[in-house]
């Protein structure tokens, strides 16, 4: 048993030090990010002259709720994983893998984890001097209740899971299409909003706000985020983190699904 | 090098890049669904708020929306002419076969930055147009000829400011060999043409108003639609398109002569 967990704790361990071989390109998506977070300061800080409150919420929350998404985001975002994968296919790595007794999506899930280790150990430093400061101008606005962590917690973690899943998913979309760069970055487009990192959900439509809650986006980032912020209620929460089981084993299953499929198609040359 | 050699280089690659376009027609399409859905994000964001709001800072939902028609205007065609060319400058520098472009005649930033036209890019600027125009209509607006002049000058001053962005973006390519993803830097330095001036207070008003070019980007021409001639507005864009590129094509020569090529 612990030989076979072994294989994939060396895959987490080959993530880590290759996390933090690119802490480089951390550190400027880390400074960037920070320019991000000014324009929402700075856009919803205008929008908030206007209304004391926007969906029921005030600045210091919105902003607050933001910041979350933005730091969530470096715990549990799939940032190359699609491209990485793709790489891997094109270039016949993965035909190493099909002669050994090592399943890839588990593999994969290894290094991404501790990739996401990495990147959420490194934002923890800017988040030392940023957080004090927020604090101390009163910008940061966050519920006191417990049930938030609890039900946060596991909604995070499936968070990953889903995320990683969808970024595997488009990775072996490479079976199929030989350039996977345009489908990602519309979904990317999709993603970004029914994930509710250009706004919090909660502020569209009513109707709208529900659909979205029946689809893998809302569970990627905007899920945990509302839960810890308090941007929905504790019913709501456990509800969500029914669907979003379902939904994280769904994508599990379609990963599957597609490497047996795209498997059948792929010929393996050289590698 | 002569001007007219220049242009009949940069016709040269026009050319290229519209047959290789029409080749890979299925690119376009999903390059241009791509650049459509993110206008669409922008404009879905806007609407949101202003479903909740009737102001920000100031500007109503259609003057608002004029000047992030503007902004888009501004990228859309960074975007066609410019972007995927320097993208591919950085790809090149990190893998040196950014040798090739130094041994083609004409400066370098030249030739690297016009390889490509991006047909998609160019398409939705049309699209950026009809934003502003929509908007315009909306406010009641009639520019005249010279408003319209004024503001197709200012839109291409603009264009020179988000160019030279860009280029000091990719330059860093010269110094920080593993960097990638630090193209990404600058659509997040654009997003601020977004935004409208009054927006901005204290320290943010200092650094992201004055000292980076990019607020008075979308603010100077989608001003001069909105309220008509502010030489203020224009001498200020004019002059930061003069010094920033200067900056670029300083940084960029700098970059040059640091550059090692990885190849023989």
């Amino acid at each position: 048993m612990t030989a076979g967990v072994d294989k994939y704790r060396h895959a987490f361990l080959i993530g880590l030090q290759s996390g933090l071989v690119y802490r480089w390109n951390f550190a400027v998506r880390a400074f960037f990010s920070l320019f991000q977070l000014v324009v929402v300061f700075v856009l919803w800080g205008a929008a908030f002259a206007g209304a004391a409150r926007i969906g029921g919420f005030d600045f210091d929350q919105t902003f607050t709720y933001f910041i979350t998404t933005l730091v969530l985001q470096f715990f549990v975002g799939a940032f190359n994983e699609d491209y990485q994968i793709s790489e891997e296919i094109r270039n016949g790595l993965i035909n190493s893998f099909l002669l050994k007794p090592i399943n890839y999506f588990l593999y994969r899930l290894s290094i991404f984890s501790a990739a996401r280790v990495v990147s959420g150990a490194l934002v923890l430093v800017p988040l030392a001097v940023i957080v004090p400061l927020l604090v101390l101008h009163g910008r940061l606005d966050l519920p006191h209740e417990g049930w938030r962590l609890a039900l946060g917690a596991p909604a995070l973690a499936l968070s990953a899971l889903i995320q990683f899943s969808i970024a595997y998913c488009f990775g072996l979309m490479t079976f199929w299409f030989l350039e996977i760069q345009g489908f990602v970055i519309l979904s990317l487009a999709i993603e970004s909003v029914l994930g509710g990192q250009i706004f919090p959900l909660d502020l569209m439509p009513a109707r709208l706000f529900h659909a979205a809650q029946f689809l893998p986006f809302y569970y990627q980032i905007y899920f945990p985020a509302a839960i810890f912020t308090g941007r929905i209620g504790r019913a709501a929460a456990v509800q969500g983190l029914g669907l979003e089981l379902g939904w994280a084993l769904a994508l599990v299953g379609l990963a599957q699904f597609l490497w047996g499929r795209g498997l059948r198609r792929h010929t393996a040359v050289g590698g | 090098m002569s001007l007219t050699s220049y242009l009949r280089i940069w016709l040269a690659s026009a050319r290229y890049s519209v047959i290789r376009t029409l080749m890979f027609r299925g690119d376009f399409f999903i390059w241009s669904m791509v650049e459509l859905f993110w206008m669409s994000v922008n404009l879905l964001l806007i609407s949101v708020i202003y479903q909740h709001t009737d102001s920000i800072a100031g500007w109503s939902k259609y003057e608002m929306l004029l000047l992030v028609g503007t902004a888009m205007l501004v990228q859309r065609l960074l975007m066609g002419f410019f972007w995927s060319s320097l993208f591919e400058m950085g790809r090149n520098v990190r893998t040196g076969a950014f040798d090739f472009f130094l041994a083609q005649p004409g400066h370098p930033l030249f030739m690297a930055s016009t390889r490509k036209l991006d047909p998609d890019g160019l398409v939705n600027s049309f699209l950026a147009l009809g934003v502003v125009a929509y908007a315009a209509h909306r406010l009641g607006l009639h520019p005249g000829a010279l408003d319209l002049a004024l503001y197709a000058i200012l839109i291409l001053a603009g264009l020179v400011v988000h160019y030279s962005i860009l280029v000091l973006t990719m330059s860093l390519s010269f110094w920080l060999k593993s960097a990638q993803n630090i193209e990404g830097s600058y659509f997040t330095i654009a997003e601020f043409s977004r935004l409208p001036r009054e927006a901005f207070r204290g320290v943010t008003s200092v650094l992201f108003v004055w000292l980076l070019p990019a607020v008075v980007v979308g603010n100077a021409p989608a001003r001069t639609l909105l309220h008509g001639f502010q030489p203020a507005w224009a001498l200020w864009l004019l002059a930061a398109a003069a010094v920033w590129f200067s900056l670029a094509v300083l940084v960029f020569n700098r970059g040059l002569r640091n550059y090692s090529s990885a190849s023989s």
